[in-house]
């Protein structure tokens, strides 16, 4: 939040003396507006600052005035645009129709790089079904342009054509750090349209990569700093539904703060894994402490804040959890209706352990 | 009863603190209980009209919906529009280029028949704007009436229910109105699975949305979770109707009046169309006693489907679709015209067009009736 304001660039045609020039204000590495000195203005009456002052996009036969407002600083005025002036472009100011000065918005030199900082699934080796990829960046980035900057190659080769959805709005967290692809799931359910046309978007036994561009740009206009690439070879079509009876658990000891372990024997949605367990002890209290994913999702690790107490105890899991395919506890991706057998039963959510 | 205490609250000259929208604070709730401030918006990715020039718009980022009111009711005939390079016009009149930013969605005031915008510049910031005829000017979004209600709710701590907890939306997929309430789809970035709720308007403090879970079913053999991507409603044979597509392209009905708390509707596929594309509008407009409906696709022409061809396939709706109907379903016609990014209804018979034309230009412009 810290606002920097500093004097970037001075371009004045035809006054140059220090108290002319246009001071570019920065904030979160943005520049977002201008203060244009009294001594460019003149004597502008507050009320009739829009249609003295323009500020407008330098090089256009015809300028238009820039969308934005204005604000008395002193006897200067500060002019903020509806949206952050952009970097390497060029603006000029118009007094009461006269051009009085310009300015550049230098490129943006400061702030860290930006990279790619985790890819899930994070194994090398996935279902040929994988439905979902999720993509962590370190800044914010720029919307809307996955379709553009991500791709899916086949055998260090080929780009699969409409691998992913087209989604628009995409699917970021709040802080568009991290984004959810999706490979086409029209491509992967069973005997839809898009399945029979097209096929699946992969096969099995083969070598994928997901490449993403090095073009794509962050929200303060930073590209990557090198492309990033993400290698895996595809197994056979996972179809079922995860089972929690099947889980392996390590209980700790009591009177430590051992990890309780759970292990999967397959790959879960990274993303899904961190919310949809909660351990509570004999009369229903939750247990407070931190989950940790390992083993390439294949394991969870609960950390207690306390240390554990002899007792029984049940992990509750959220039936939404999904595997890598998109089966989640309660039904597979593709449920086949006809078979009865594909229906989750029971008390599926529940995993019970005890500590001595 | 709440007519009744706005009317007492007015009567006795109250201040009535902020009890009808969940997000109202200050001074005291008026029209449609909105009270006069800023909305926090942080992202526009659906426009839609209520009731009497209310904008609603659907904000992703913090899975909320705004309805403001624009004061923008003032009945008016629609004009046709047009407007060449709109990209480059609104870009400069941002103070900056076409490539640094997106037309996120474009919805028609359904009153005064202006057309309203939501783009956003490369770096996230989100601009509402107003085109009436040429005229393209920014919308004032500071110390204006507005309620606003949040999508996603804290998510209970131990969730019983064997379906799991709700789906916290992260993309807010379309947005509409009809019979009174706010209709809104959204779409998880953790599950495969989206929400599509009916929120009564005004927003009110109490809960009554109706949370559909919808199924996909295919051929009476498969059966998924899918996710709605844009829908419309309409009216056949008196009955109303959701008209959704998915994320996959199936064009899916149900009743309106299905849309019952805590109902679990499954989706009757009436028309698969087509591949590697992803459905972005859908509107429905009429000519001459017909009505059609009118659907944008991001790798496919624009469709129109004739409402009486659904009619004549309701009978398939209560049965799983057949193979041979599912490669062929609702028929329908790949119109002329490609690219189109945006779309919207003007007036009965004529549509907004938001296109990019094979000569790079995205130009605005109004469809006539030639295309019905």
């Amino acid at each position: 939040m810290s606002g920097l304001a500093f004097f970037v660039c001075l371009v004045s045609c035809n006054r140059s003396s220090e108290n002319a020039r246009i001071e570019i204000r920065w904030k979160e590495e943005r520049a977002r507006s201008i203060i244009i000195p009294a001594a460019l203005i003149g004597n502008v009456p507050d009320d009739s600052t829009s249609a003295s002052i323009m500020v407008s996009l330098a090089g256009k036969p015809m300028p238009v005035p820039i969308f934005g407002s204005y604000n008395r600083e002193g006897d200067d005025l500060e002019f903020s645009p509806l949206i952050p002036f952009t970097p390497g472009m060029r603006y000029h100011v118009y007094v009461r129709g006269q051009r009085a000065g310009d300015f550049e918005i230098p490129e943006n030199k400061t702030g860290n790089a930006l990279s790619v900082t985790a890819i899930y699934p994070s194994a090398d080796t996935l279902p040929e079904n994988l439905l979902k990829i999720y993509l962590h960046f370190d800044h914010p980035m720029r919307e809307g342009l996955s379709n553009r900057y991500v791709k899916l190659i086949k055998n260090r080769r080929d780009t699969v054509e409409a691998a992913f959805l087209d989604l628009q709005p995409e699917l970021w967290n709040p802080d568009r750090t991290i984004l959810t692809l999706w490979l086409d799931p029209g491509r992967i359910k069973r005997d839809l349209q898009p399945n029979k046309r097209l096929g699946a978007p992969m096969q099995q036994g083969t070598h994928y990569e997901v490449w993403v561009s090095e073009a794509w740009t962050d929200t303060r206009g930073k590209a990557l700093e090198k492309p990033f690439r993400k290698a895996f070879v595809t197994t056979e079509k996972d179809s079922l539904s995860p089972t929690p009876a099947s889980w392996t658990l390590g209980p700790p000891a009591a009177a430590t703060r051992q990890p309780l372990e759970i292990s999967f024997k397959e790959s879960m949605d990274h993303s899904l894994l961190q919310e949809v367990f909660s351990v509570q002890g004999k009369s229903g209290v939750k247990i407070s402490g931190q989950w940790q994913t390992g083993d390439h999702e294949k394991q969870v690790a609960f950390i207690p804040t306390d240390s554990w107490k002899a007792g029984s105890y049940q992990i509750l899991i959220e039936t939404r959890l999904e595997d890598l395919a998109g089966n989640n506890l309660l039904r597979p991706f593709d449920r086949d209706i006809t078979k009865k057998a594909e229906a989750a039963s029971g008390e599926i959510g529940v995993l019970r352990f005890n500590i001595k | 009863m709440k007519k009744v205490y706005f009317l007492l609250a007015a009567l006795a000259g109250l201040v009535l603190l902020a009890n009808t929208s969940r997000n109202t604070t200050g001074p005291a709730a008026g029209k449609f209980g909105m009270t006069v401030g800023t909305p926090e918006i942080k992202s526009i990715s659906g426009l839609a009209f209520g009731p009497e020039g209310v904008l609603l718009v659907g904000d992703s980022k913090s899975a909320t919906v705004f309805a403001i009111d624009t004061k923008d009711a003032a009945n008016a005939q629609a004009q046709p529009v047009e407007i060449k390079n709109v990209d480059q016009k609104i870009a400069a009149l941002l103070g900056t280029e076409a490539a640094n930013i997106s037309i996120q969605d474009m919805a028609v005031n359904p009153v005064s028949k202006n057309i309203y915008c939501a783009v956003q510049s490369g770096d996230g910031t989100p601009v509402l704007l107003k085109i009436s005829g040429d005229k393209i000017e920014p919308v004032n979004t500071k110390n204006v009436p507005f309620s606003s209600l949040a999508l996603n709710n804290a998510p209970a701590e131990d969730a019983k229910d064997k379906r799991g907890n709700s789906v916290r939306v992260a993309a807010i997929s379309d947005i509409g109105f009809a019979d009174g309430k706010v209709l809104v789809s959204g779409l998880s970035g953790q599950e495969f699975a989206s929400t599509f709720r009916s929120i009564p308007f005004p927003f009110s403090n109490k809960q009554d949305q109706s949370t559909l879970e919808i199924y996909h079913a295919a051929h009476g053999k498969y059966e998924t979770l899918a996710p709605i991507r844009t829908f419309t409603t309409a009216e056949i044979k008196g009955k109303k109707y959701i008209v959704a597509s998915y994320t996959c392209t199936p064009l899916v009905l149900f009743p309106l009046d299905e849309l019952k708390p805590g109902s679990h509707v499954k989706g009757r596929t009436v028309a698969e169309m087509g591949s590697g594309n992803s459905p972005i509008d859908m509107v429905t407009v009429s000519k001459g006693g017909e009505s059609f409906l009118m659907m944008s696709n991001s790798a496919r022409p624009v469709f129109k489907v004739k409402y009486k061809s659904i009619e004549a396939y309701q009978g398939a709706l209560t049965t799983p679709v057949e193979e041979s109907f599912a490669t062929a379903g609702v028929d329908f016609v790949s119109l002329p015209v490609t690219n189109v990014i945006q779309m919207d209804k003007l007036d009965d018979s004529r549509m907004i067009l938001l296109q990019r034309r094979s000569n790079g230009s995205l130009d605005l412009w109004t469809s006539s009736e030639r295309y019905l």
